[in-house]
């Protein structure tokens, strides 16, 4: 009895918990290295300018298939080894949003929701009645609206914007585990061993029981 | 075994009278069920730690300004470095959930009973030891919840009496967590797993003395018990093949689900997260230590609380062999208490800023202790009403036999003070 209790109690109060967290966006973040290549060019676009990603160097964008003469201007005079550092300096960014711009090399394992926030809080940009843009997702940012979606009112356009969002969002979530595709391709070739294997053991098993009378 | 090396080392080793005492002639109750495997599997995630962190020290900095990229130069840049660092951080999950299911075994058939009261506590033991090893490897990638759980819970030493603040301070070798506390925490993270081992076989020691206890929990006659090759190894291991797959689906699938997102953004004394949770094994003793209003009262009891099972020979008062098997009453307090476990489990989770989390992690807490409190009163109360209603018959003649054993050691060591 005490125990139902303590059941019904916990099942009202997750239910409250969830209702209180704001609502993301689910989204299939993609790991096919078209999506890749074409995320990586959005994010030199719209978020090099401020952002760092030290975890990440020119040298690595070429494994995504990106042409070569690409990452060369992009990385101008830096060796391919570099990282891919912002283009406005650290003071810069002080001055202009009072806060460093953070590194976005692990961004979307950073957050709760991962990639889905990410999505979100790119796409979360509205119009405030004052004109400012404000953000559903995280109120206080300091980032100025960068696909400029809260401006945008034709279907289309944010449909496009979103589709760009999504692609940032799937190179985001590469650059933070850049071994992902790796490690399940991996993973598979694992389990079916250790399947095999185990069958095998308990035959063994059964076998050697056996003996017992 | 024979063969002219063997006996070349037999004359200068014990060799073969070794392998034949504990695995080829060793006895073992042929009814151990699957329940029976965790020790094994828990030697082998020990084992697995090791080797995984041998390799990761080769690579790991342990330095506050250089911890964190070392980390990211793992995952990145070494080879297979991501499969050694997700093996090692799935394997301390790993290692909890193996431990907790021996002790929950031990807990369910009685297996603390006399006479494996120190097989028990070498156990307890071992637990405190796995609980700090873990803490303090969880510093060691420097990410905010790293930084923040160690400062809190390093914090809690100040309720020692009188030379609190002192002892904070010498745990941290600062006056807050910092590069001195992560070197420490290293240095101390490398060497535990070598006396765990240490203990483990003081352990094992102590199970070849005393032998493993079994589902029925009646001492089997010898025609029962089976040596421990190649029936237990083959058991073992096709057991292993088990939570092999289970451990590869958490490494190459799952890796992440349990690694707070907080923990990928770097240590930064000036940020507190909102919301500071430990990792899931500590979470029901974390939910204890904040449903004390009082912090001292807290430290006290989140203490007890891990050290409370090793009360358990002296509360659990009901000569019934078998645990929970045959014992209605106790079947339903031991799942009770699991209830109560994962409810503070998941109080530990919430953030206390909800008041009706904080009143259930008080009840919960209540219970926690309660369930232990109670032990005494009810198994006599239990032993009692099982014996008016009627034991099997071998069960009968255990608790007889155990009586006369009881009373002729008494006899003999009267006899002897008689003669003295």
């Amino acid at each position: 009895m005490n125990a139902l209790l303590k059941i019904i109690l916990l099942g009202c109060l997750s239910m409250s918990a969830f209702a209180e967290e704001a609502k993301l966006e689910k989204i299939q973040v993609a790991t096919d290295k078209v999506t890749l290549a074409r995320g990586a060019e959005d994010w030199m676009n719209s978020c090099h300018s401020c952002h760092t990603m030290k975890y990440v160097k020119y040298s690595d964008l070429l494994s995504l298939g990106i042409d070569k003469a690409k990452v060369d201007g992009w990385r101008g005079e830096a060796p391919l080894d570099t990282p891919l550092v912002a283009q406005m300096s650290e003071a810069d960014g002080m001055a202009a949003f009072a806060k460093v711009p953070p590194d976005l090399s692990l961004m979307a394992q950073a957050r709760d929701g991962g990639p889905n926030y990410v999505y979100s809080y790119l796409i979360g940009y509205y119009l405030k009645p004052d004109g400012m843009a404000g953000n559903h997702i995280f109120p206080e940012t300091k980032m100025p609206d960068p696909l400029g979606i809260s401006s945008a009112t034709d279907a289309a356009q944010r449909t496009e914007m979103q589709s760009t969002a999504k692609d940032i969002v799937s190179f985001l979530t590469w650059a933070a585990d850049p071994h992902q595709s790796d490690r399940t391709k991996l993973g598979y070739y694992v389990i079916a061993y250790l399947l095999l294997l185990t069958v095998l053991l308990y035959f063994v098993k059964k076998q050697v029981w056996a003996r017992l009378k | 075994m024979s063969g002219p090396i063997i006996n070349w080392i037999d004359k200068r080793f014990p060799l073969t009278s070794f392998v034949k005492h504990e695995l080829t002639d060793y006895p073992t109750p042929r009814n151990l069920s699957y329940w029976w495997n965790f020790g094994f599997l828990a030697g082998i995630v020990l084992v697995l730690q090791v080797a995984t962190g041998i390799f990761l020290a080769m690579h790991y900095k342990a330095d506050a300004s250089l911890a964190f990229d070392s980390i990211q130069h793992i995952m990145r840049e070494v080879n297979y470095g991501w499969l050694l660092r997700y093996m090692h951080a799935v394997g301390a999950s790993a290692f909890f959930f193996v431990i907790f299911v021996h002790m929950a075994r031990t807990l369910y058939y009685g297996s603390f009973r006399a006479p494996r009261e120190l097989l028990w506590w070498t156990g307890q033991g071992l637990l405190l030891m796995l609980m700090a090893t873990a803490f303090m490897g969880y510093l060691l990638p420097w990410g905010q919840m790293s930084f923040w759980g160690a400062t809190v819970i390093t914090n809690l030493f100040k309720v020692t009496p009188f030379i609190g603040e002192n002892v904070v301070i010498w745990l941290r070798g600062d006056y807050s967590v910092g590069d001195d506390t992560l070197t420490r925490f290293f240095s101390l993270h490398y060497l535990f797993p070598f006396l765990i081992v240490g203990v483990v076989i003081i352990h094992l020691v102590a199970l070849h003395t005393v032998k493993s206890s079994n589902p029925s929990g009646i001492d089997l006659k010898d025609k029962d018990n089976i040596p421990f090759h190649p029936y237990f190894t083959a058991k073992d291991l096709y057991g292993l093949g088990l939570f092999l797959i289970v451990y590869s689906v958490f490494v190459f699938f799952l890796p992440n689900s349990l690694i707070e997102p907080a923990n990928n953004i770097p240590a930064n004394p000036m940020v507190t997260p909102n919301h500071i949770v430990p990792e899931w094994y500590f979470l029901p003793f974390y939910a204890i230590l904040r449903s004390v209003p009082n912090m001292f009262g807290g430290v006290v009891a989140m203490g007890l609380s891990v050290m409370m099972f090793a009360f358990m020979p002296f509360l659990d008062r009901s000569r019934i062999p078998g645990g929970a098997r045959y014992r209605p009453i106790y079947r339903i307090q031991f799942y009770l208490f699991l209830l109560d476990m994962l409810v503070l489990g998941y109080v530990g989770y919430k953030p206390p800023t909800n008041p009706s989390i904080v009143v259930v992690g008080q009840v919960a807490t209540l219970c926690y202790f309660a369930s232990f409190f109670i032990v005494p009163f009810v198994s006599k109360m239990e032993e009692r009403w099982l014996i008016k209603r009627g034991l099997p018959a071998g069960i009968m003649e255990l608790m007889e036999r155990e009586k006369l054993d009881l009373e002729s050691r008494r006899e003999n060591r009267r006899r002897k003070g008689d003669k003295a």
